[in-house]
């Protein structure tokens, strides 16, 4: 009993100080009439679902009904039936499984050089990564075209140097040239948080464990990668759903051999003017995107908790 | 420091750049020295001309510079609204409702960017909404794309605020409306502009829905890069590029300065 | 109706009541059911280990966190189901929270503002808060312009300015050194004497600060409020265990009693003194505790003369309360040697003056001290509270 121990010593008032004045009945306590939480979220929740939720459901309804009228899954069967539709299935997700691995080889490599092995001019090429998010995409397609292209910088040094009227290098229309691409551009996406998480390892730490002999590769291993995987799942979750996404770079590869899912759906809605086709195989890609980031999200969490677990 | 021997450093330095260089510094370079040539003969292009940068200043050209701004600082306006809105109202949640408002603004990044456009285009070509063929459309599918990011930035910065300071401003017989203007408006200033920078350049950049909506009248810088480029005019298409790399860098630079001189610590 | 209508600031002479409140987070009590009354005008230190519960209680009578059960009365009024921005009291915390977009002058007006003071009073009130924790001179400064003890001037101007009747300082000291702690210190006394009808709770978990500034003080310990009194009781007469340690940091001996101001611990008889009130003393032959003070403790070097002890004047005579140890630890603090001597069964710590000739680990040494240094914790209570 708190009171047998907490009451006032002998010497002090008993009598609480309300001066003469009653304390007021729990009925008539103060209460303002306020907005509860949840409705100033409902502005912007109508914002949302009128500009975004609600063009999507009609997507999927125009999927279900062919221009024949009545519903029916005509378009899926069809879509599904097309060899243009799974050859880009297959296209998007491969390109978009290996741009992600390449971005987190690459990403986690060459954060770790700039965070742990410092030379000048490290801040100011965290900067210039900060700005490369910045920029849209195509632009690293228009630039391969320069380097890679049939006229460009690699094809024109090899004919400068053999004097052959073409040159050798010719990826940059198939699916590697988009691969290249999506590496390079969305690396950054991945170095940012990384970046982020190596300020905040503890250098101290680093340094106990040099200084008990460990090896630049151990401590990588045992150190920093575990401080570091939130951060990696979070930056390859991310990555693994734009590069799903990804429409500029394919588009300006122009190459008429690599389809993805976004640029069937451009190509059947703008060029061939068919809905139905195009809302089906967006559908599909947008089940696809939201699967792979719920999944790829779920295993993060449980490899984070791993990670914690790790630490702890 | 990770790696003690010099020679190993020198390694990780090489690595770094055999890597860097071609990957992240290169596009940039070769895209600019296009810009100022017509040719590209052997390793590098040739025909140096200012041309390009002359046709930006007039005609289709610099319509679609003023079009991109103009759509990127409506977009990035109105997604810096509703973002800061939606992460105010989201911050108030717990649980479950918390999470379902986390998700649904953050699913328009999962969701492709052209069915985005797509189910634009099929929702506002039909009444009640007819906005199919106006900027408006191109103008809402932008602000719906990049919401996610301004809502994302300002509620983890306001995950970063210390309740201190609203708590102090409470204590001092401030109402919440007040704590809000005073002290959290002010506070998140930075982090707003920052969002605001990133909502505009993401937009200036904006390709895949704009090519699904754009109407004749109102062609966004992107677009037309991308038509210079397939009509073959790949010189062209880098000195709009480079005019769009640069607007976005000085929007994003007058960003920070203004974020700098709004960061009180 | 206007909602600021109903804001009334608290009157000054206002105290503070806590009516069994206990604050929970998610099934753990945080505080249970704290009842503890701060006069009008009183200084109450709320003292405890941390993770007490203090910053807890204090968060309840600002308005941050809503008690599970039980109210909270300021000036009388029940304030438990108001906002805090209706509560109309002044708080410091810890890290000064001091707005920093704002600058000093901006920062003491903001409560004024908010309570819509005319332009021409914020004025004169600022610059008289101002005056009162001597930062005149640096009205147009920004927070980031100030040092720490500055800045905790500007904290504590910003909630005297709205004049509040409860002022509320959580730990305002603990981001200071120590040399600017003590200055500080004397400075709040200060404040205090030219503020008499401020009621002053004030949380912190340094025993100095709680001694030198409170009327009294509340020991809180594991969400339990586990002693309350005058600084002067509290260190004289213990009433717990916790509070012996604790304030002061007591040895505790396990005795036997024996007749009413003598105990016995193993074959030795020491003159103590009872609890005032006889009642709670424990009873003949029964267990007790003994609560010595280190500083209490000195050497002698007296031979115990075992049967003068008992007798009503061994007290006075030479060789009385000894205690039989041999050394375990010495460790010199400038003005004081910290002897740790392992002696019946128990490790006491003594502060003796600082000695020419210490005695070595190993030594065999002969403690004493005065009967009216020896006290015994009251009976029921003694063993009530656990140790940690
Ligand atoms: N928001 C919260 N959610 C959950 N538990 C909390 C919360 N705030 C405090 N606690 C817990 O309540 C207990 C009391 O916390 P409180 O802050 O009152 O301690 P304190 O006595 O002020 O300690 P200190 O001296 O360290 O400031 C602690 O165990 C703490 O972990
Ligand atoms: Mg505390």
């Amino acid at each position: 009993m708190a009171s047998a121990t907490a009451g006032p010593p002998p010497q002090a008032p008993a009598e609480p100080a309300t001066r003469g004045r009653r304390p007021q009945a729990p009925g008539t306590r103060h209460r303002t009439r306020r907005v509860p939480g949840w409705a100033w979220a409902l502005p912007p929740v109508a914002a949302l679902g009128l500009s975004f939720l609600y063009p999507l459901v009609l997507v999927a309804k125009q999927s279900l009904s062919p221009d024949s009228g009545g519903h029916s899954f005509a378009a899926y069967t069809q879509v599904f039936h097309e060899d243009s539709f799974r050859k880009a299935l297959w296209n998007t997700v491969w390109i978009a499984t290996a741009s992600t691995a390449g971005c987190l080889v690459l990403g986690f490599a060459l954060a770790l050089v700039i965070a742990f092995v410092p030379f000048p001019g490290g801040k100011a090429l965290s900067r210039f990564i900060d700005v490369f998010l910045a920029f849209p995409s195509f632009l690293i397609t228009l630039a391969l075209l320069f380097v890679y292209g049939t006229v460009g910088m690699a094809n024109g040094l090899w004919t400068d140097a053999t004097g052959a009227a073409h040159g050798p290098v010719a990826f940059l229309q198939t699916p590697w040239g988009v691969l290249l691409a999506e590496v390079t551009y969305f690396t950054p996406f991945v170095m940012r948080p990384l970046l982020a998480a190596f300020s905040q390892v503890d250098t101290a730490q680093v340094e106990a464990a040099s200084s008990l002999g460990a090896r630049a590769p151990r401590i990588v291993r045992q150190i920093i990668l575990p401080e570091a995987l939130p951060s990696l799942a979070a930056g390859g979750s991310l990555v693994l759903v734009l590069c799903l996404n990804e429409f500029g770079i394919v588009l300006f590869t122009g190459a008429k051999g690599v389809t993805t899912l976004p640029m069937l759906v451009y190509s059947k809605a703008i060029l061939d003017g068919d809905y139905p086709g195009a809302c089906a195989v967006a559908m599909v890609a947008v089940v696809l995107s939201v699967a792979l980031y719920a999944l790829y999200r779920a295993a993060a969490a449980r490899a984070l908790g791993g990670g914690r677990r790790a630490r702890a | 420091m990770l790696v003690h021997s010099r020679k190993g450093r020198w390694t990780a330095w090489l690595f770094f750049f055999v890597l860097f260089l071609p990957l992240f510094a290169l596009p940039f370079l070769v895209v600019v020295m296009a810009s100022f040539a017509t040719h590209w003969s052997g390793a590098f292009p040739s025909h140096a001309t200012f041309a390009h940068y002359r046709d930006v200043t007039h005609g289709d050209s610099l319509h679609a510079l003023t079009t991109s701004l103009l759509t990127a600082l409506a977009a990035s306006l109105l997604a810096l609204v509703i973002g800061t809105w939606a992460a105010l109202a989201a911050e108030r949640l717990r649980g479950a409702a918390r999470r379902v408002l986390d998700g649904l603004f953050m699913l328009p990044v999962a969701v492709p960017s052209v069915v985005v456009g797509l189910s634009l285009l099929v929702a506002f070509s039909q009444p009640p909404f007819l906005l199919n063929g106006t900027a408006r459309i191109v103008v809402l599918a932008h602000t719906v794309l990049v919401t996610a990011f301004a809502y994302q930035s300002v509620s983890a910065a306001l995950s970063r605020l210390d309740p201190a300071y609203e708590q102090s401003a409470a204590s001092l017989g401030a109402r919440p409306a007040t704590v809000l203007w005073r002290i959290r408006i002010p506070l998140l200033l930075p982090s707003l502009t920052a969002a605001a920078g990133l909502c505009f350049a993401l937009s200036m950049g904006e390709l895949s829905a704009t090519m699904m909506l754009y109407p004749p009248d109102w062609v966004p810088l992107p677009v037309r890069i991308y038509g210079a480029t397939s009509r073959g005019s790949l010189f062209e298409g880098a000195a709009l590029a480079v005019v769009l790399m640069l607007t976005t860098l000085v929007v994003l630079l007058g960003m920070s300065r203004v974020r700098t001189r709004a960061s009180y610590r | 109706m206007d909602p600021a209508a109903d804001r009334t600031d608290t009157p000054q002479g206002a105290g503070i009541r806590f009516d069994r409140v206990t604050v929970a987070y998610g099934g753990t009590t945080v505080l249970d059911a704290l009842d503890l009354t701060v006069e009008p005008g009183e200084v109450m230190a709320l003292l405890g280990p941390s993770g007490s519960g203090k910053t807890t209680a204090l968060r309840a009578v600002a308005g941050f966190v809503r008690p599970a059960s039980g109210r909270v009365m300021i000036g009388g009024r029940d304030v438990t189901d108001l906002p805090p921005y209706k509560r109309g009291i002044g708080m410091v915390v810890q890290q000064y929270a001091l707005f920093p977009h704002l600058r000093v002058d901006q920062n003491v007006a903001f409560g004024l503002k908010a309570r819509r003071t005319p332009r021409g009073r914020i004025a004169a009130r600022v610059t008289e808060a101002l005056e009162m924790t001597g930062m005149a001179g640096y009205a147009r400064r920004y927070p980031r312009e100030l040092s720490g003890g500055q800045q905790q001037r500007v904290a504590i101007a910003r909630a005297l300015a709205i004049r509040p009747g409860v002022l509320l300082l959580d730990e305002p000291l603990s981001a200071l050194d120590a040399r600017l702690r003590s200055g500080m210190l004397a400075e709040l006394s200060r404040l205090h004497r030219e503020l008499p009808d401020v009621s002053i709770l004030y949380v912190t978990h340094d025993q100095i600060e709680a001694l030198t500034l409170a009327d009294r003080i509340a020991v809180l310990d594991q969400a339990r409020l586990q002693d309350c009194g005058t600084p002067h009781e509290l260190y004289r007469t213990p009433r717990t265990e916790f509070t012996a340690t604790f304030v002061g940091n007591a040895n505790l001996l396990r005795v036997r009693a024996g007749e009413p101001g003598s105990v016995s611990l193993d074959a030795t008889t020491l003159r103590v003194t009872a609890p005032d009130d006889a009642s709670t003393g424990p009873a003949a032959g029964a267990e007790a505790t003994l609560c010595v003070r280190p500083h209490a403790l000195r050497i002698t070097d007296a031979k115990a003369t075992g049967p003068a002890a008992g007798s009503p004047e061994a007290a006075a005579v030479p060789g009385a309360n000894i205690l039989h140890g041999t050394v375990t630890d010495v460790q010199w603090r400038g003005h004081t040697h910290r002897l740790l001597v392992e002696a019946h069964g128990h490790e006491l710590r003594a502060d003796v003056g600082d000695l020419r000739q210490p005695p070595r680990v190993g030594d065999d040494v002969a403690l004493t001290f005065d009967a009216e240094d020896g006290v015994l914790l009251p009976a029921g209570l003694a063993g009530g509270v656990p140790v940690g």
